[in-house]
């Protein structure tokens, strides 16, 4: 699961993964603005960020294979909304700023997520005073998504092994108790989490 | 004489669907003990230890059946008792809970407001003590189980607690990790209880043992000696474990 | 439906920003009234149930699969603040450590997904439910909600690509809508299935939901005000300004602009309908609208139908027992 590529990408070694995560991340932020802002017609600057970025996933030994497996998942919307424009008189430029923006801005992400643990990511955000409930949250999130990742895993391997037709419809039905009973361990789970939250102090 | 560590008196606890989970349970527990706690499924071991750090019941009525070295266990002492007792769930995905081992062990002193430097401190010691050094950056999913309950341990350690509740501390371990966990057990000062079907740990790391079935105490001793009594650990669903039958093996 | 970096400009990633962040907040507070302790570890484990979810394939054709978006389900198991908070929180993981979805356009996607999809399709689950109060009834509410979730939040997202200038709304609108009403169907019917497995396990996790007739609390006045009024906010700024435009209304724009010259020359690839309209109908973004209204009829109704179908069935064999989750 994605995750879990992600997740040890960010854990690598490179000159990249030891700056500090606050630097990194706001340094995405900052890039993305830029990109975003800068109108299309200035080429240079899109040159330029476009050398910027291809230098960063170098330095961070982000795999080529991996950005370009996820740049092709991601493409198909770009090059979808995008396409929408070209059938707009003066739609061929609108058209190649867009789909240059957009490649660049994920571009960075993808570096930044493949260089820096998401816990770091978050404590940014925290620094930045987001309200608590929704950084605990978000923290509960990135730590449980593996362990849930798995569960739904074995329950869907379980089924797997006991199911001998096939059709859409028994796929479908099969994917969503599966979905169904991996909420009602997720609630039971948290209650188990909140207990020992409790039991450590918490409030 | 001084207050006993845990003192239990009379605890009933009924759970939400209303059947009985503990029917007038007493026990005491004194300074520098380590008990084992052990019974058949449904017992409601795991429902006694949560009652001695207040998580069950969810709402205090009556007068207090439980005391931490005399302190009783009610509403207004909730906070200071979750800092005297230290409970280790069964689980350790359900207590490990921050993105980093460093940060899930600092949750607790960062729940009382310690300074930083003393957070850092002790959550430096406590990695030491679980013989975890340099794991403080790591996520607690990409460590084995072992490593998980070393981790929760510390976690609760670096309180200092003084009474240590263990639920099935040795259910998810392989005989290295459980040899590993009973050296830091052996190494810990504070008096514990562990509820576990691991008879041959009670028998080799508790004094004295205590059935419960059916929400009751059903025996209470030495530990040796309750373990070694062949008729009462088959009636409550147990066995006597192999290291105390006569005889190696059969 | 992610909107990436580098489609919408500054003007509408900051409206939107700010009607999303006015939403969430109000989102916050509400939870916070009703907030136990229990509930934070709740709502993360829900996102990260979510984000899990979301990955699942359910096959359509050949290699495509459909996805959950799940803003109905966790509105209806959790309630629509929690909703707004638990959807927030997934899409700006999805944004910033997978990509998915634009860093700046979050304020955006938050709005479309994490405002409008869960509060309006809980309005409508409400609504709708209120209208068969049947068990039957209840599950094709929720159909009804999940499905026009999709379906809303398709039309602000093209409302916000329309007002950044990228694509023009009577191209927008109409693509985007029409394809969430088949998209919609999938998440009505994922909806659907997942809820009825967890009120099959667990249904004392949805109070009002077995029960017949057994109505939720209703929700103060003031937040459905507050959450009405963003709602309106939104679509006043993104979508009116083009619904009540006639599909020129670009074309008199520009003039005026002085871009008509620049505009004549011919677009890349010829437009599919010529000046956008629709035999019989008029303009395609009306025909759209039209064809959204249907679908809702049609998908409540078609789900009321199979709902009571199955429920007739299930109720004639062996109920399932409910599962104790105290410890031991």
């Amino acid at each position: 699961m994605k995750h879990e590529r992600v997740d040890r990408l960010s854990r690598g070694e490179s000159p990249v993964h030891r700056l500090s995560p606050g630097l990194k991340t706001a340094a995405a932020f900052a890039f993305i603005l830029a990109v975003t802002l800068i109108p299309f017609r200035v080429g240079a600057v899109f040159a330029a960020a476009g050398a910027l970025l291809v230098l960063a996933i170098a330095a961070g030994r982000v795999p080529a294979a991996y950005l370009l497996k996820r740049l092709l998942l991601l493409e198909p919307v770009i090059a979808a909304v995008a396409g929408l424009a070209l059938f707009q008189p003066g739609g061929a430029a609108r058209f190649a700023a867009m789909a240059v923006k957009s490649t660049l801005c994920v571009g960075a992400v993808l570096a930044l997520s493949a260089t820096t643990p998401a816990a770091g990511i978050l404590a940014f955000f925290r620094a930045l005073r987001v309200p608590s409930i929704l950084t605990s949250m978000a923290a509960l999130t990135v730590r449980y998504v593996h362990v849930l990742g798995d569960e739904l895993r074995r329950m869907r391997r379980a089924r797997r092994s006991r199911t001998f037709r096939g059709g859409k419809a028994r796929a479908w039905r099969s994917a969503a108790a599966a979905a169904g009973h991996l909420f009602v361990r997720s609630t039971e789970r948290a209650e188990r989490i909140y207990r020992a939250m409790a039991a450590r102090g918490w409030r | 004489m001084s207050a006993p560590a845990v003192e239990i008196r009379d605890l009933r606890y009924r759970y939400p669907d209303g059947r009985v989970g503990l029917d007038g349970v007493s026990l005491t527990v004194e300074e520098g003990e380590t008990v084992g706690l052990i019974g058949p499924n449904g017992a409601g071991k795991s429902t006694l230890l949560m009652h001695l750090n207040g998580i069950l019941p969810d709402a205090y009525r009556g007068a207090p059946s439980i005391f931490i070295h005399g302190v009783p266990v009610e509403k207004a002492t909730l906070l200071r008792i979750r800092r005297e007792v230290g409970l280790l769930f069964e689980d350790p995905d359900d207590q490990l809970l921050s993105p980093t081992v460093w940060e899930d062990i600092a949750f607790g002193p960062r729940q009382w407001d310690w300074p930083e430097a003393e957070v850092e401190a002790a959550v430096g010691r406590a990695l030491a003590d679980v013989g975890l050094e340099g794991f403080g950056r790591l996520s607690p999913h990409h460590l084995s189980n072992g490593e998980k309950q070393r981790v929760c341990l510390a976690g609760i350690m670096v309180s200092r607690p003084k009474v240590l509740a263990l639920d099935e501390p040795t259910r998810a371990l392989d005989p290295r990790g459980r040899r590993r966990l009973q050296a830091i057990l052996g190494g810990l000062d504070a008096v514990k209880i562990i509820a576990t079907h691991d008879l041959e740990l009670v028998a080799e790391t508790c004094g004295r043992a205590f059935v419960l079935d059916g929400g009751k105490i059903a025996a209470a001793g030495p530990a040796v000696e309750v373990l070694a009594d062949e008729p009462l650990m088959l009636a409550h669903g147990l066995e006597t474990p192999h290291i105390l039958k006569n005889g190696a093996c059969r | 439906m992610h909107i990436p970096d580098g489609f919408l400009d500054a003007k509408t990633v900051a409206a939107a920003s700010v009607l999303s962040a006015a939403a969430i907040g109000r989102a916050l507070r509400g939870v916070k009234r009703t907030l136990t302790p229990r509930k934070v570890p709740l709502m993360g484990l829900a996102s990260a149930f979510l984000f899990v979810a979301q990955m699942i394939n359910f096959p359509v054709i050949g290699g495509t699969s459909g996805h959950l978006l799940g803003a109905v389900l966790a509105a209806v198991l959790l309630g629509p603040d929690e909703a707004v908070l638990v959807m927030t929180v997934v899409l700006a993981v999805q944004a910033l450590l997978f990509a998915d979805g634009g860093v700046l356009a979050l304020g955006a996607n938050l709005f479309n997904m994490a405002v409008v999809a869960p509060l309006a399709g809980y309005a409508i689950y409400r609504l709708a439910s209120r209208l068969a109060r049947t068990e039957a009834g209840r599950l094709a509410a929720v159909a009804l909600a999940a499905w026009a979730s999709t379906v809303l939040a398709a039309a602000a997202c093209a409302g916000e690509l329309a007002a950044a200038g990228a694509v023009a709304w009577p191209l927008a609108f109409p693509a985007m809508t029409v394809l969430h009403m088949a998209v919609g169907l999938g998440e009505a019917v994922i909806t659907v299935l997942v809820l009825a497995a967890v009120a099959k396990a667990r249904p004392d996790l949805l109070p009002g939901f077995a029960a017949r007739g057994r109505e939720e609390g209703a929700r103060p006045v003031a937040d459905v005000l507050v959450y009405g009024g963003l709602v309106t906010a939104g679509a006043a700024i993104f979508v009116l300004p083009f619904a009540s435009k006639l599909p020129d209304g670009l074309e008199a724009v520009a003039a005026r602009l002085g871009f008509a010259s620049r505009a004549a020359a011919r677009p890349v690839l010829p437009a599919p309908l010529a000046d956008y309209r629709v035999p019989g109908i008029g303009s395609l973004p009306l025909a759209a609208a039209l064809a959204a209204l249907v679908g809702a009829a049609l998908v409540f109704g078609l789900a009321f139908l199979v709902a009571r179908r199955r429920l007739a069935r299930a109720r004639s064999a062996v109920p399932a027992e409910p599962r104790a989750a105290e410890p031991r």
